[in-house]
């Protein structure tokens, strides 16, 4: 069945039942991943499916589904069990309704390419060429991921919105470890196949594994960071996800109560860009059929929005970013203005701090203050008068989001795409440079 | 082809693969089926829920593993995919010095299932939703909580899994598991003096009646009502070296992810180091001592009615109960087929899939430490300066789950023997030799929270449950900056 068949069925059914208001979201999708681990592919994957995500509101009501089944009677029976669910339903005092279409959409450039779209074995050859670069470069087990493939939307809604738009992607995580505790990461990623470079990946990883060979134990306290794009791109995620206004609204982010006030040193700006060329999370459109637009979530350090879908936006009087999610508003690619120095430039202005590579496992006591930890890894680093020295074991990052925020003293110029597994607050990317922040505080066990 | 006619495409994805020359393959059809409910701060926020259906294949060519899914019903599609798996799995396995293999293990032919008394979906929707709407009343009502409680996530899930395994040794195993869970958030605050934050999961295989049992409301005010009392008279914690006593919750997450984590087998061989990371345990470590003697650690997926249940595993091993630490001594590691054959032991049924589109990796179902005899008065008896530690909020542990931390959320100071004023958020900073070094003493309290555990690439969250009695630690100093 075609995607457009399949959503205008929903739409039909659903409004024959009464629904006053119905957006369908038809998806197909192929992808691929190689894992791979001690030099060895693991395991090739190929995943096919088929679904339809259903929206039903009525009498301020609102209920959703996701459907894999979309044999038409399983589809009609299944909305006839969500109106028999909204019978019963409570209204919402918050209700806003979808946005009346029909809408334009801007194409974004650089989201499809067929190479991509069509390639099998070939990607047990890309992985290959990381391991090989990985262990060239002093990296003795190489580890890591590759995804690629395509996936194709249609959305149709009630209020005279149909869209369509399908996309390529491509991510390649490597990790490469040494002796001991040594280890390295490197990754790249893309929409199309041009834009990857598995080698340099692959080169980064077990260059960082060997340059951490001798690792020492240092004191806890407070040090100058410069933060690798791995750890930035868990950070900056955790900061555009915090701006979704249904985390502030659940008390899930350290920055409610703060629209127009300084979060941040004022060197940070921050984007959400659906429409950047090449974009992992670019797209023309966001799930209530919105043209999706580039905004500032921060601007020269001042919090200048959340992230709205319709109903946040009336709970906030103000209008959608484009960012629904019907339940939860997300960002689509996180930009991070980048500044003017080389990354080693930055690096070489440190007198005595760390290089952090990777931040991982970011678990908060405190989500309305922004209190949290992080494992650090994959590169960590004593940096004593400008340059690299002995790799880092032990340290625990122990500080806070709105702090690291305020803390920025320099960004690098070369941004980077950048999305792997640890980014778990739902971006599809972040493209950021290396950052310079200060006194950032670390721990270390006791016993 | 219809579209409830998947599940008959599994035998028919083995045979095929089989026949393009698998050496080994097996089918899953695997069909999950979720409601759920949430209300936040008082308005319905979302109610709808999830049909996931769909059929995997995974063959093992050469030495090469390969894995494709689909959902449609569709032979020349499922033929494309299972080809596609196939010549997969070839093209890895020329970059194999080891070829993978899996452990002998009896093709097991069985039938189990989980029981419901009440089964959820029999109970009215407007019974869940007040349930809800009750315990929101409740969480806003200064006199009931003695607090202010701004912040109020709370939902509701009901599921039900059902799955046909086969495979090409003559294995046949079915199954169906009804879950319920109850999830909340809430942030508690007190003019001038911040805020803390809560979060409870629980759940069960089983029927309404778990959430019965439950007693959410009662539960979720006392909880409050502790933690306005923390922010309100919380003290720092003591400096230097203490003895610790830690409440269940905590205990059953530290086992968790400091025992059952690194004691996974494909953990420990490397094959998650990109993602969640390795282990410091090594398999040479076997028959080591890790901890004190009055220290046992199981993992046992076989627990009725328990979040992680489960009687056979998504390779079609039996289950049993596993003794991961034995009076303090490494014992036994989680294992699938693979890891199995590679260490040359049987798997111990760990092999486990969140849905029909993700591989059977290692996990674990129901981990915890076995409870000892004190009481918990006796616990505290001979403390003179101590902490006790009754739930957690930040934690983490590093990829080698070696060094991990806790900070308390209800916390107490002990002295001269007893529980005194709270305690503000007490660091627990230890490596992992260091914390059951620790431990001399556990009471009979046995307890257990639920949780979805997370590994894997795409992530996979399974149900686990985590659990221990309330245990002492002797002479560890509290950490943070």
């Amino acid at each position: 069945m075609e995607l457009r068949e399949l959503a205008n069925l929903v739409l039909e059914e659903a409004l024959k039942l009464g629904a006053d208001e119905v957006a369908a979201a038809a998806e197909r999708s192929v992808l691929r991943q190689v894992r791979f681990a001690n030099n060895e592919v693991t395991i090739a994957k190929t995943w096919d499916a088929l679904q339809v995500h259903v929206y039903l509101a009525k009498d301020k009501k609102i209920v959703v589904t996701s459907l894999a089944n979309v044999d038409p009677e399983a589809v009609r029976k299944a909305l006839k069990d969500l109106m028999a669910l909204l019978g019963v339903m409570k209204a919402r005092p918050d209700y806003a309704p979808l946005p009346e279409g029909p809408f334009e959409y801007e194409p974004v450039p650089g989201l499809y390419d067929q190479k991509l779209a069509e390639m099998e074995e070939e990607a047990v050859d890309l992985v290959e060429a990381a391991i090989n670069k990985a262990l060239e470069a002093g990296g003795k087990r190489v580890a890591g991921t590759l995804l690629l493939g395509e996936e194709e939307t249609f959305l149709a809604t009630s209020k005279n919105v149909e869209a369509g738009e399908r996309r390529t992607k491509a991510q390649l995580v490597v990790r490469a470890l040494a002796d001991g505790e040594s280890a390295g990461m490197g990754l790249t990623c893309g929409t199309r196949l041009a834009d990857l470079d598995p080698e340099g990946a692959g080169e980064q990883a077990g260059r960082f594994a060997k340059l951490s060979l001798e690792l020492k134990t240092l004191e806890p306290g407070r040090y100058d960071v410069v933060f690798g794009r791995p750890a930035c791109a868990v950070f900056f995620d955790i900061v555009a996800g915090m701006a979704s206004a249904f985390y502030v609204d659940s008390g899930l982010s350290c920055l409610v109560g703060k629209l127009g006030q300084k979060v941040a040193s004022e060197l940070v700006s921050l984007y959400d860009d659906a429409r950047l060329e090449a974009g992992l999370g670019s797209r023309p459109f966001d799930d209530e059929g919105l043209p999706t637009a580039r905004k500032p979530i921060i601007e020269r350090g001042v919090l200048k929005t959340y992230l709205h879908n319709s109903i946040t936006a009336k709970r906030h009087n103000t209008s959608s970013t484009a960012n629904a999610g019907w339940i939860v508003p997300r960002p689509w690619n996180v930009v991070v203005e980048p500044g003017d120095r080389g990354d080693e430039e930055l690096i070489s202005e440190v007198k005595r701090g760390l290089f952090v590579n990777n931040i991982t496992y970011v678990r908060f006591q405190d989500y309305a203050k922004g209190d949290f930890s992080a494992v650090i890894r994959d590169g960590v680093f004593l940096i004593e008068d400008g340059e690299i020295k002995a790799g880092v074991k032990g340290l625990r990052l122990s500080d806070n989001v709105l702090n690291i925020l305020s803390s920025v003293k320099a960004f690098s110029k070369n941004a980077r795409q950048t999305a792997h597994w640890w980014m778990e607050w739902g971006s599809p990317a972040v493209v950021t440079p290396l950052v310079l922040a200060e006194k950032i505080g670390f721990t270390v066990p006791t016993k | 082809m219809r579209w409830e006619d998947l599940r008959d495409l599994a035998d028919l994805a083995v045979e095929l693969a089989v026949k393009l020359g698998a050496d080994y393959a097996e089918a899953r059809f695997h069909e999950d089926q979720a409601n759920f409910y949430m209300l936040r701060n008082g308005v319905p926020e979302v109610t709808g829920f999830e049909r996931a259906r769909g059929l995997c294949v995974r063959v093992l060519v050469n030495g090469g593993l390969g894995f494709a899914s689909l959902n449609k019903p569709d032979k020349a599609l499922l033929e494309r995919r299972v080809r596609e798996a196939v010549s997969m799995a070839r093209a890895s396995a020329r970059t194999r010095k080891k070829p993978i293999k899996f452990s002998e293990e009896k093709a097991e032919e069985a039938s189990w299932e989980a029981k419901a008394k009440e089964p959820a979906e029999d109970v009215p929707v407007e019974e869940k939703m007040a349930l809800l709407f009750d315990i929101d009343k409740v969480l806003t009502d200064r006199a009931e909580t003695g607090t202010q409680v701004p912040f109020r996530l709370l939902e509701l899930t009901e599921s039900i899994t059902e799955r046909y395994f086969v495979n090409s040794e003559g294995a046949r195993i079915s199954c169906r598991v009804p879950r319920v869970e109850f999830f909340s958030m809430i942030t508690v605050t007190e003019p001038d003096k911040g805020t803390e934050q809560d979060m409870v999961q629980e759940g069960a295989s089983k029927g309404w009646e778990f959430i019965r049992e439950l007693k959410p409301i009662e539960k979720l005010k006392e909880r409050a009502r502790a933690l306005g009392v923390v922010l309100r008279e919380g003290v720092s914690p003591p400096k230097g070296s203490i003895d610790l006593v830690l409440g269940s919750e905590v205990v059953g997450l530290i086992v968790h992810e400091s025992c059952g984590h690194p004691y996974e087998a494909d953990r420990i061989m490397g094959r998650e180091a990109a993602q969640a990371g390795e282990s410091f345990v090594k398999p040479d470590m076997l028959g080591q001592r890790i901890g004190s003697e009055v220290v046992t650690v199981v993992d046992d997926p076989t627990l009725e009615g328990s979040y992680g249940f489960y009687l056979y595993d998504d390779e079609g091993v039996k289950a049993r109960r596993r003794y991961l630490i034995k009076e303090g001594i490494i014992n036994e590691f989680l294992h699938n087929r693979e890891t199995a054959a590679a260490l040359g032991v049987s798997s111990n049924a760990a092999a486990r899939a969140s849905g029909y589109n993700r591989e059977p990796i290692v996990r674990m179902a129901n981990t915890f430490m076995l409870p000892g005899d004190y009481k918990f008065e006796e616990l505290l008896e001979d403390i003179k300066l101590g902490v006790f530690i009754k739930t957690f909020g930040e934690w983490n542990i590093d990829d080698r789950r070696f060094n991990m931390r806790f900070i308390g959320r209800e916390a107490y100071l002990i002295e001269k023997g007893e529980l005194k004023r709270p305690v503000r958020r007490p660091v627990l900073e230890i490596t992992t030799p260091g914390f059951y070094a620790s431990v001399d003493a556990l009471d009979k309290n046995l307890g257990f929270t639920a949780g979805t555990c997370g590994k894997g690439d795409p992530v996979q969250g399974v149900p686990v449950w985590f659990g221990g009695p309330n245990v002492r630690l002797r002479g560890v100093a509290l950490g943070g900056l």
